[in-house]
C-alpha cells in the first residue's frame, strides 16, 4: 500500500506556546490559506434556559459586522475577493473558518482579528440572525429533511435530562429568552483562550501566524471551569420514539446506544473496522446496504457509525470540526416505505396494515447481532482493514480539511490522527477486532426514532410494542423474481424478536420545544 | 419540430491549454478513434488520483412517455455487475483498492468517479472499463434495484422545495424533456421494474464512447492514462444513436404553481426562460453575473430586503449551464406570507431596473473578480478539479470550453447585461412558483 499522501501531513507543525495552541501547516505551492479557530465551548456551554445561544453568538460574530464595518460593508469587502468565512457550532467546539487567496491575506488578516476583537453586535443583526435560528427549529427540521430530524430526535433522546441534549440550534423557549445582551456575556465568558486553537494552512506570509498569534492571545484568559460533556443515557431494553407528521411519504430511523470510546482511545480503530464492514457511510459494500437496499431494494441506503457524522445526506466523507468527547454508537436506516404509501403503490398490498420499518429494524439489528456473536473471517478483517488505510486519506484531500483533522487530533490528545489512525490499523489483528464488538455492541438496549407518517405512528407502535411478525411486503412484479433462498431469509428476520420495553408517539408539533 | 442533436462546438484535437487560461493546470487530451476522448491533468497530489467518466446522458434525453427518471435508474443498474465481475465481486474489488467512488446524474449528464490511489490506476480502467462495455444484470436484480430509486424519491420527497422543484418544472415546460426532473414522475419510479428490456435498449443507445469522455487528475501523467484507455477501452465499439428532443415551443404568457404547505417558510421562486449554454456568444455569461449582482449577499436587494427590512430571510439567484434552454431562477425565502406581493414586486422592479441602468463598472469588475477568485481557490483537490472540468465536457462535449467560457466571462459588458435581462427577463418567459401556508399565494 503506497502511503505518499502521508507525506504532506509531515511538515504539519504544532506550537504549545504562549497561550493558545497553533497548528500551522505551509503549503508554498497553494494559491490559499485556510485559518481556523477552535473554541472550546459548543453548545454544552449554552446557559440552561437559552438553549442556542453558542450557536447565535458564532452567527453574529460572523454575519454582524464589527465595530468599524456593518455587515453589509463586511459583505462588500468580501465580494470581489470571494472570500469564504463561515461558522460551525456542534456540542464542544466551535469553529470559524475563513478560505481566502494568498493575493488578500493583507485585508482579511486585519478583518478575522477585528471580527472577535471588535465585534459588531448590531442589533438588527442580532434580530434577524435569532429569527432565522428560532425558525430553524420552530419550521425548518421538522419539514425538510426527515433524516435529519430523526437523526436529531435520536439525540435529544440519548442526552435527554444533559447538556448534550438539545440541537446546536437550540430550543423554541431558549431562543425565545435570548437578548442581545446575553450575547455579548456569553461571549466574554465563553470566547476565551482557554482552549483556543488557531490552525493555519496553505501559503501565508512569515508575519501573518505572528500576528494572529498575538492578536488571540489578548482574548479574555477564560474562568478555569471546566465543563462537563453530558454521557448518554443507558437505555432499558430498547426504547422507541415515533414523531408523528403529516404528508410523509416515508419512514425515516435512527438508533443508538452510549459507546464509552473515542478517536484518543486504543480501541477506536478495532471499532472503526467493524463498522466500516457493518455499514460504512455511502459504501455499496458495507452488510447493512447489502442486505436492505440492495437485496430488497428497502430504500436508499443503510449505515452505521461510531462517533458523529457531519449532515450525512450531502457529505460522502466525514467532515473535521465536530470532535466529541461524549459518544455514541449509531444505524441510521433511510426513509423506508409506509404502508399507505406501499397501498397506493401496489393494489396488491391493500392488506398490509404496517409498511418496512419494523422489517428493515429487525434486518438491521439482526446482522448487527450477528457480526457481534460470531465475529469476522480473516478475509473479511483483512479486506476491510486494507480499505480503511486507503480510504481515510480521502479525508484529509483539501488544505482546509488536512488542518481541520490536525486539529481534532488535538482534541483527543493526538498528534496527526489520520497518520496515528494508519499505524494503529496496520497493528490491528482479527481478534482486536472481534474483542473489540464484543465488548462495546449489543442489541438488546438501544434508542430508536422514527419519523413516520400519521397514519403509520399507531399500527407500528402496537407492531413494534407487541413484537408482532413483520412480513416483508414486496409487490408481485418483484416478488416473484425473487430468489427462495431470499424469500425463506424474510420468513425469519420478520420473526426476530425485539427487545421492546416501550414505544411512545409524539407529535412533530411538540419536538424541540 | 427542431431537433437537437448533440454538437460538438471546438475542434478536438490533442491539445495542450497554455498558462494563461483560468486552469493553471495542462489540459491534455486525446481523442481515440472510437470517440472515445480521454483527458489528463497532472497534479501535485502525491499517491491520489480521481478517475471520472462523463457520459452525455441524463434526463434531458429521456424522451419516450412513461419512462422518466430512466437515466438516472440506469446509473444505478451500472452497479450491478458483469460476467467478469458480479456485483460481489466488483464491490470486493473496489472494497480492495480503497477508494471513493459513486455517480450521479442530471439533466444533461452522467458522471461516475472514483478518487483513490494513483497505483490502483489500471485497477479502476479495468473495472471501469469492464462495466461500461459488458454490463450483464439479470431481471431480479433489474427489478429489485427500482426500490431503490422508489427510495431516494421517498427521502427527497420530505422537503417542500424537491416537491416544488418537481412541479415547476412540470409547470414551465410543455414538451422538452426538462419538464420533468431526473428522479422522474413517482409513477414512472413505480412502473420501473417492468422496463427491463428498455434498460437493454438504454445501455445500447448510450454507453458507447462516443457519448464519453474519461477525466483523470492528479499523480499521473497523460502517456500512463492513454496506454491504459488504449489497453482498455480500445475495441470498445462506436455506435450510431442520436436523441432527438422536442423543441419547447415559446412560451406566451406567466405560469403560477402554488404549493400550500403549513408550518414551512413562505416561498417565493421566479424563473424565467433562458438559453442554453453557449460557447458562441456571452448570453449565459451575462445571465449568470446579472444573478449575482442583483442576488448576492453585496446586492442592494438584500441589504434591503434581508438585513434592514428584514421581510426576507434570504434571497438567492442563478442560471445553471445545460445543453438546451433551460431557468434562470430568482429566490426568496420569507419570513411572512403577507409579503409575497411586496417581495415579488421588489425582485420585478430589481430585474426591470437592471435594464434601465447599466451595471456600474465598479460592481461589474467586483463580480468578474469574484467568478475568478472564486474558481482559482475552488481547485484545491484532484476531485474538485475533476468536476470543473466534468461541468464543460457534457454542456459542451469539450473539456477544454472551460477555459474559453472563463473568456467570456470577462468579454461581458453592462451592456451585454442590458440586453439579456431585457431580452430573457419578461413576464411572458416567467413561471412563479410559491410555498405558503395559503391555499392560494397573495401576488398581487
Amino acid at each position: 500500500m503506497k502511503n505518499s499522501f502521508l507525506v504532506l501531513l509531515l511538515i504539519a507543525f504544532t506550537f504549545p506556546v504562549f497561550g493558545i495552541e497553533v497548528v500551522s501547516l505551509p503549503l508554498p505551492k497553494s494559491d490559499k490559506i485556510v485559518v481556523k479557530l477552535m473554541f472550546r465551548n459548543g453548545s454544552m456551554m449554552d446557559p440552561k434556559g437559552m438553549e442556542g445561544l453558542t450557536n447565535l453568538t458564532s452567527s453574529l460574530l460572523l454575519d454582524g459586522g464589527t465595530s468599524k464595518l456593518s455587515s453589509g460593508q463586511v459583505n462588500e469587502l468580501l465580494y470581489p475577493l470571494a472570500a469564504r468565512n463561515y461558522s460551525s457550532t456542534d456540542k464542544e467546539v466551535s469553529t470559524f473558518t475563513f478560505e481566502f487567496h494568498k493575493d488578500h491575506e493583507s485585508i482579511l488578516v486585519p478583518l478575522i482579528i477585528d471580527f472577535f476583537m471588535q465585534p459588531g453586535f448590531h442589533e438588527e443583526d442580532f434580530q434577524r440572525l435569532k429569527s432565522n435560528q428560532l425558525n430553524y427549529v420552530n419550521e425548518v427540521i421538522r419539514a425538510s429533511s426527515d433524516e435529519e430530524y430523526s437523526k436529531m430526535a435520536l439525540e435529544d433522546l440519548l442526552f435527554r435530562g444533559t447538556n448534550y441534549q438539545h440541537m446546536v440550534n437550540g430550543t423554541t423557549s431558549g431562543l425565545e429568552k435570548i437578548t442581545l445582551e446575553a450575547v455579548r456575556n456569553h461571549f466574554k465568558s465563553s470566547y476565551t483562550t482557554e482552549g483556543l486553537m488557531l490552525g493555519i494552512a496553505g501559503n501565508y506570509s512569515a508575519g501573518m501566524l505572528a500576528t494572529l498569534q498575538n492578536a488571540f492571545n489578548k482574548l479574555p484568559a477564560g474562568s478555569g471551569v471546566k465543563s462537563v460533556a453530558g454521557k448518554a443515557n443507558t437505555p432499558n431494553g430498547i426504547e422507541v420514539e415515533i414523531i408523528s407528521k403529516t404528508n410523509a411519504l416515508g419512514s425515516a430511523i435512527f438508533t443508538g446506544f452510549p459507546l464509552p470510546v473515542t478517536r484518543k482511545d486504543a480501541d477506536f480503530a478495532a471499532l472503526m473496522v467493524a463498522n466500516s464492514w457493518l455499514g460504512e457511510h455511502r459504501k455499496s459494500y458495507s452488510r447493512l446496504y447489502q442486505k436492505i437496499r440492495e437485496q430488497r431494494s428497502m430504500n436508499y441506503g443503510d449505515y452505521s457509525y461510531i462517533e458523529w457524522y457531519e449532515n450525512g445526506g450531502s457529505n460522502m466523507l466525514p467532515q473535521p470540526g465536530y470532535p466529541r468527547s461524549s459518544n455514541y454508537f449509531s444505524i441510521w436506516i433511510r426513509p423506508v416505505q409506509t404502508a399507505e404509501g406501499l397501498i397506493k403503490q401496489y393494489p396488491e398490498l391493500s392488506a398490509i396494515t404496517v409498511g418496512h420499518a419494523h422489517f428493515a429494524l429487525r434486518m438491521a439489528i439482526k446482522e448487527m447481532k450477528t457480526i457481534t456473536d460470531n465475529g469476522f473471517t480473516k478475509e473479511d478483517f483483512e479486506l476491510t482493514r486494507d480499505f480503511l488505510r486507503s480510504y481515510i486519506k480521502l479525508y484529509i484531500q483539501t488544505p482546509a480539511k488536512q488542518l481541520g483533522f490536525l486539529m481534532d487530533s488535538k482534541f483527543y490528545g493526538r498528534k496527526d490522527y489520520i497518520a496515528e489512525l494508519d499505524g494503529q490499523l496496520a497493528k490491528l489483528t482479527l481478534a482486536d477486532v472481534n474483542a473489540a464488538m464484543k465488548k462495546y455492541w449489543q442489541t438488546e438496549n438501544m434508542f430508536i426514532t422514527i419519523v413516520t407518517d400519521d397514519s403509520e405512528a399507531e399500527p407500528l407502535k402496537k407492531s413494534l410494542m407487541n413484537n408482532e411478525v413483520s412480513p416483508m411486503s414486496y409487490s408481485d412484479a418483484l416478488k416473484a423474481s425473487l430468489p427462495a433462498t431470499l424469500l425463506q431469509e424474510d420468513t425469519e428476520v420478520s420473526k426476530v424478536p425485539l427487545n421492546v420495553k416501550k414505544v411512545t408517539i409524539v407529535d412533530s408539533d411538540k419536538t424541540f420545544r | 419540430m427542431r431537433i437537437l442533436t448533440p454538437i460538438i462546438l471546438l475542434c478536438l484535437l490533442t491539445a495542450t491549454v497554455t498558462a494563461k487560461d483560468i486552469l493553471p493546470y495542462p489540459i491534455q487530451q486525446k481523442d481515440m478513434p472510437n470517440g472515445l476522448k480521454v483527458v489528463t491533468i497532472p497534479y501535485d497530489s502525491p499517491g491520489l488520483a480521481a478517475f471520472y467518466i462523463v457520459v452525455r446522458v441524463g434526463s434531458r434525453d429521456e424522451i419516450e412517455k412513461g419512462k422518466t427518471g430512466f437515466a438516472h435508474f440506469f446509473e444505478h443498474m451500472m452497479f450491478r455487475g458483469t460476467d467478469k465481475y458480479s456485483k460481489e465481486q466488483y464491490s470486493d474489488v473496489m472494497k480492495s483498492i480503497g477508494a471513493s467512488a459513486n455517480a450521479n446524474t442530471s439533466l444533461d449528464r452522467t458522471v461516475y468517479h472514483m478518487t483513490g490511489n494513483a497505483s490502483k490506476l489500471e485497477t479502476m480502467f479495468e473495472l471501469e472499463a469492464d462495466r461500461f462495455q459488458f454490463l450483464k444484470y439479470s431481471v431480479q436484480d433489474f427489478k429489485t434495484e427500482a426500490g431503490a430509486v422508489k427510495g431516494e424519491y421517498t427521502k427527497n420527497n420530505s422537503s417542500p422545495y424537491s416537491r416544488l422543484y418537481e412541479s415547476v418544472l412540470n409547470t414551465a415546460f410543455d414538451i422538452h424533456t426538462y419538464k420533468h426532473t431526473t428522479m422522474g414522475f413517482l409513477e414512472d419510479i413505480v412502473d420501473m421494474p417492468n422496463q427491463y428490456d428498455f434498460s437493454l435498449e438504454f445501455f445500447k443507445r448510450y454507453y458507447r464512447p462516443e457519448y464519453c469522455t474519461i477525466i483523470v487528475v492528479g499523480d499521473v501523467t497523460s502517456d500512463r492514462v492513454n496506454a491504459l484507455a488504449e489497453k482498455y477501452f480500445g475495441k470498445w465499439e462506436r455506435g450510431n444513436y442520436v436523441t432527438s428532443i422536442l423543441q419547447e415551443p415559446v412560451q406566451t404568457a406567466t405560469r403560477y404553481f402554488h404549493l400550500q404547505v403549513p408550518q414551512f417558510p413562505p416561498y417565493l421562486d421566479i424563473k424565467f426562460k433562458t438559453p442554453a449554454f453557449s460557447l458562441e456568444n456571452n448570453d449565459y455569461h451575462a445571465l449568470s453575473i446579472l444573478s449575482q449582482v442583483l442576488f448576492s449577499e453585496r446586492s442592494e436587494l438584500y441589504k434591503k430586503l434581508v438585513v434592514k427590512e428584514q421581510t426576507a430571510r434570504n434571497i438567492s439567484g442563478g442560471v445553471y449551464p445545460t445543453r438546451d434552454p433551460y431557468l434562470f431562477s430568482a429566490s426568496v425565502s420569507l419570513v411572512k406570507a403577507e409579503s409575497m406581493a411586496a417581495l415579488k414586486k421588489e425582485i420585478l422592479d430589481a430585474i426591470e431596473q437592471s435594464k434601465k441602468t447599466p451595471v456600474s463598472a465598479e460592481i461589474l469588475k467586483a463580480t468578474k473578480d469574484r467568478i475568478r477568485y472564486s474558481f482559482a481557490m475552488s481547485m484545491d483537490s484532484p476531485d474538485a478539479i475533476a468536476n470543473a472540468v466534468a461541468l464543460y465536457t457534457w454542456v459542451t462535449g469539450d473539456p477544454s470550453s472551460i477555459n474559453r467560457s472563463y473568456e467570456l466571462f470577462e468579454s461581458v459588458t453592462a451592456a451585454d447585461i442590458q440586453r439579456v435581462a431585457e431580452k430573457y427577463l419578461v413576464p411572458s418567459r416567467m413561471t412563479i412558483a410559491t410555498i405558503s401556508p395559503d391555499e392560494k399565494p397573495i401576488l398581487d
